[in-house]
């Protein structure tokens, strides 16, 4: 146990320090969503004036906030999974997987690193949509309580996120392949998840789409506890959380078995 | 070879395989492959690319589980506790360019169990026996082909392996660094370490090498020391471009005495003889200016293999080099 727990700080290590040194890739995978509160954000809320109830005042900004932080969370779990795929081609992940600690744990180590690089980076998202002005979050349940709601949603998606990319990178080989799987399948889930528009206004064959799709209830979880000012129209956190606490669990037990597949 | 000769009865083979057979999916690998290796002892695995070394070394190192056959490492299966007495270094260099150095080698140290003072210590000594000591806060993405070849075998001689195991380490490098390297591999040696390589550079082999194994179409086709593998060659060998050679040309050289092993080639023939010296004028008065070029060397580990396994083993083999009984 004492290995394993070495082991896994001292990939973690590793990889905050690769993080922290990828400039480019941390500040990309930071601003990009705060760009589009900014400009999207803006851009609707002044040029739209949207109406839907869902919009508190037709404030689009505040809106599409937990929509921001569900997406650096994605934004940081693809940024970590180009970094496993790199650290194979490179022969650094044989290295690794040549010391006395199973596949598992290595891999285990990785995927520590990217959920906690992940929560991380979506949370210092929820704390400048805190602290810039506009911004509005209601936290109907109250500031703490919803805050950690916050984080344990964000540590549940980036648990599935991992979990997703261990069972990509054994079927999918290259780097480039990889990105041609985000952005044709997880950005379109992304868009019909809720967090660009409302989804019970949207044609019914979307909403179903949308319904089908997990990130819907993370973006629901996301939007209950810091947006919302009341439960309406939500799906609530009972099946929000048995969903996303089911997929990610599973997607991570099964990635994690399955992933010396992708060595 | 090795300078001192530490005691190989000391426990169990440090590597053992028998009848060792993998396959990959692709119809490549080995078969039937029978090698143990003794504490002290450095052995090359020589062979062309694609022959099968690689695939040994996996089945050494536990990458891959043989289909058939057994491998034991220290009288053991392969686990955690074998890994642990295994030093790996992989054919292409590993390292992470945002890290320095003492960063990767501190990495590794943690996942085979070293902490604080001895691995700063450890770090800190090997990479300057390596000669990379003052590179050592740099970070990886500034070294050379052969800086990082170092580091990956600082790397892999940091928690001090009983059994190391080298996939080219040697490709492609300077001089400086491929000495450095082997000097380093003949101190773990001399210290007890039993150490495979694999290499298709037969001069390199031949020179440090207790042991060299033959490996050809995934088949183990010879093993021995270098010299004994070279004892019975003649002692030159020569290369003569003669785009003309007839089969009579042939016929007549075989009747030659000082001439051994002959081999036509694209563009002439490859011969060994008992001395270039008596043996190039007699060529010369014989076929004249037909034979156009000549290049003359010593006999080595190459010429053994190209007479026991039958073709030689660099390129050449694409030139449609063909042995002349």
């Amino acid at each position: 146990m004492i290995d394993f727990a070495n082991a896994s700080l001292a990939l973690l290590k590793r990889d905050l320090r690769a993080v922290a040194r990828s400039r480019s890739q941390l500040y990309s995978s930071l601003l990009f969503p705060l760009m589009l509160l900014a400009l999207l954000g803006t851009g609707v809320s002044s040029g739209l004036s949207p109406t839907s109830p869902r919009i508190l005042e037709g404030d689009y900004t505040s809106f599409l906030a937990p929509g921001m932080i569900a997406m650096t969370a994605l934004f940081s779990s693809t940024f970590s999974s180009a970094g496993f795929y790199r650290d194979r081609e490179s022969g650094l992940l044989r290295a690794l997987l040549a010391s006395p600690h199973s596949p598992q744990t290595i891999l285990f180590g990785k995927a520590l690193s990217a959920i906690l690089i992940g929560t991380a980076q979506a949370l210092t998202v929820l704390m400048l949509a805190v602290v810039i002005p506009g911004i509005d979050l209601a936290w109907q349940f109250g500031w703490l309580g919803g805050v950690a709601t916050v984080v344990v949603t964000i540590l549940a998606l980036n648990v599935m996120l991992s979990g997703l990319s261990l069972l990509l990178a054994v079927r999918i080989k290259t780097m480039q392949g990889f990105h041609l799987i985000m952005n044709l399948v997880l950005f379109p889930l992304f868009f019909l998840s809720g967090a660009f528009f409302p989804l019970d206004e949207v044609p019914t064959w979307l909403e179903a789409i949308g319904y089908a799709n997990p990130l819907t209830y993370v973006v629901d979880l996301l939007h209950y506890a810091s947006y919302a000012d009341s439960p309406d129209g939500l799906i609530g956190p009972l099946i929000d959380g048995l969903v996303l606490g089911a997929l990610a669990l599973c997607l991570f037990a099964v990635g994690l078995r399955r992933a010396p597949l992708a060595v | 070879m090795a300078t001192a000769e530490p005691d190989r009865s000391d426990g169990p083979t440090p590597a053992l395989l028998r009848g060792a057979t993998f396959v990959w999916p692709g119809g490549r690998g080995v078969s039937d492959i029978d090698l143990a290796v003794q504490r002290g002892d450095i052995v090359a695995l020589l062979g062309p690319n694609g022959a099968g070394k690689s695939t040994i070394l996996k089945m050494l190192s536990g990458e891959v589980t043989p289909q058939q056959g057994q491998v034991s490492i220290f009288g053991e299966q392969h686990g955690p506790t074998a890994r642990r007495r295994i030093g790996l270094v992989l054919q292409e260099p590993s390292t992470d360019d945002l890290m320095s150095l003492q960063e990767t080698l501190q990495l590794h140290g943690r996942l085979f169990g070293l902490r604080g003072g001895d691995l700063d210590r450890r770090s800190l000594d090997l990479l300057d026996a390596l000669g990379i000591g003052d590179r050592a806060q740099d970070r990886c993405d500034t070294l050379s082909g052969g800086l990082r070849r170092r580091l990956d075998i600082a790397r892999a001689l940091l928690h001090d392996p009983d059994l190391l195991l080298l996939d080219e380490p040697t490709l492609a490098l300077d001089p400086d660094s491929s000495m450095a390297i082997w000097q380093t591999l003949h101190t773990r040696a001399s210290a007890g370490a039993a150490v495979v390589v694999c290499s298709n550079d037969t001069v390199e082999a031949e020179h440090n090498a207790d042991r060299v194994v033959f490996i050809d179409e995934g088949r183990l086709v010879a093993e021995d020391a270098p010299s004994r593998l070279t004892a019975n060659l003649k002692s030159d060998a020569l290369e003569l471009d003669w785009p003309d050679l007839l089969d009579a040309d042939l016929d007549e050289m075989r009747r030659w005495s000082e001439v051994g092993d002959l081999l036509r080639t694209d563009h002439g023939l490859h011969l060994t003889v008992d001395s270039s010296a008596e043996i190039v004028p007699r060529l010369f008065q014989t076929f004249g200016s037909r034979v156009t070029g000549i290049r003359i060397r010593e006999s080595s580990l190459r010429d053994a293999w190209v007479r026991i396994v039958g073709h030689p083993m660099e390129p050449d083999n694409e030139h449609g080099i063909r042995r002349e009984a």
